[in-house]
């Protein structure tokens, strides 16, 4: 893909992901509770505060 | 076919950077935080006008929303009663990951210190004072390893080096007191 078009592809996923995250309903939950578990499994604790 | 894989790995990032940044935004003017991102002004729940509660019962809780009014910002944090005083810390104040993620911590101290903090569903106004040095800090240092550090009992010489770790600015902690 020439780096015009893919410049625009990125410009179009990323407002089709902003919209949809502000728009969609419970989406924005979704994803930060996904993002939470995400984080939960990946994270180690070293200092608790 | 380089090329072809570099663009689909920068979508694959782009995305969860987009969202991230999103809902950073669209919490910013929330009521209250969320686990995640800071959120606005708390304004909802009662607020606390007569005298002090006794602060023992937070230690049933693990975090409780505090609101800076300068930035106007909130975000959850650790609570901390000892003496029948309330305390909160914030650590990594030396590291760069310290700098970046606890700037309110840096507003704090330099006199952006009026906030709010909310428990239950009540808002307290609170002046944020930062506690340097004080025998009161052997008291925070065992309540921060009992309550979060996992441990049974504090001994002396983990309180030391917690209170240590503290006076030698590792760890920033802040009395709420009334306003």
């Amino acid at each position: 893909m020439k780096t015009k078009n893919y410049l625009i592809l990125c410009a179009a996923v990323a407002l089709a992901t902003s919209m949809s995250i502000l728009f969609m309903p419970g989406l924005s939950d979704t994803v930060e509770t996904r993002m939470l578990s995400w984080l939960g499994n990946n994270a180690r604790a070293e200092q608790p505060y | 076919m380089k090329k072809i894989a570099l663009q689909i790995l920068g979508i694959i990032v782009l995305i969860p950077a987009v969202g991230m940044a999103t809902l950073r935004v669209e919490n910013q003017n929330a009521d209250g935080p969320s686990i995640l991102f800071p959120g606005g002004e708390m304004t909802t729940g009662r607020l606390h006008t007569s005298p002090e509660p006794d602060w023992g019962f937070t230690d049933d809780i693990q975090l409780v929303e505090l609101q800076l009014n300068d930035p106007m910002a909130s975000r959850l944090i650790y609570v901390l009663e000892a003496d029948g005083r309330l305390f909160i810390i914030s650590g990594y104040m030396t590291t760069m990951l310290g700098r970046l993620w606890k700037e309110w911590a840096f507003e704090a101290d330099e006199g952006n210190n009026q906030g709010v903090l909310r428990v239950d569903d009540v808002r307290y106004p609170r002046t944020l004072v930062r506690i340097e040095e004080g025998d009161i800090l052997d008291g925070v240092a065992a309540k921060l390893i009992t309550k979060y550090g996992g441990a049974p009992n504090a001994s002396p010489e983990a309180i030391a080096r917690t209170r240590a770790g503290i006076e030698a600015g590792n760890s920033w902690v802040f009395e709420l007191i009334p306003r």
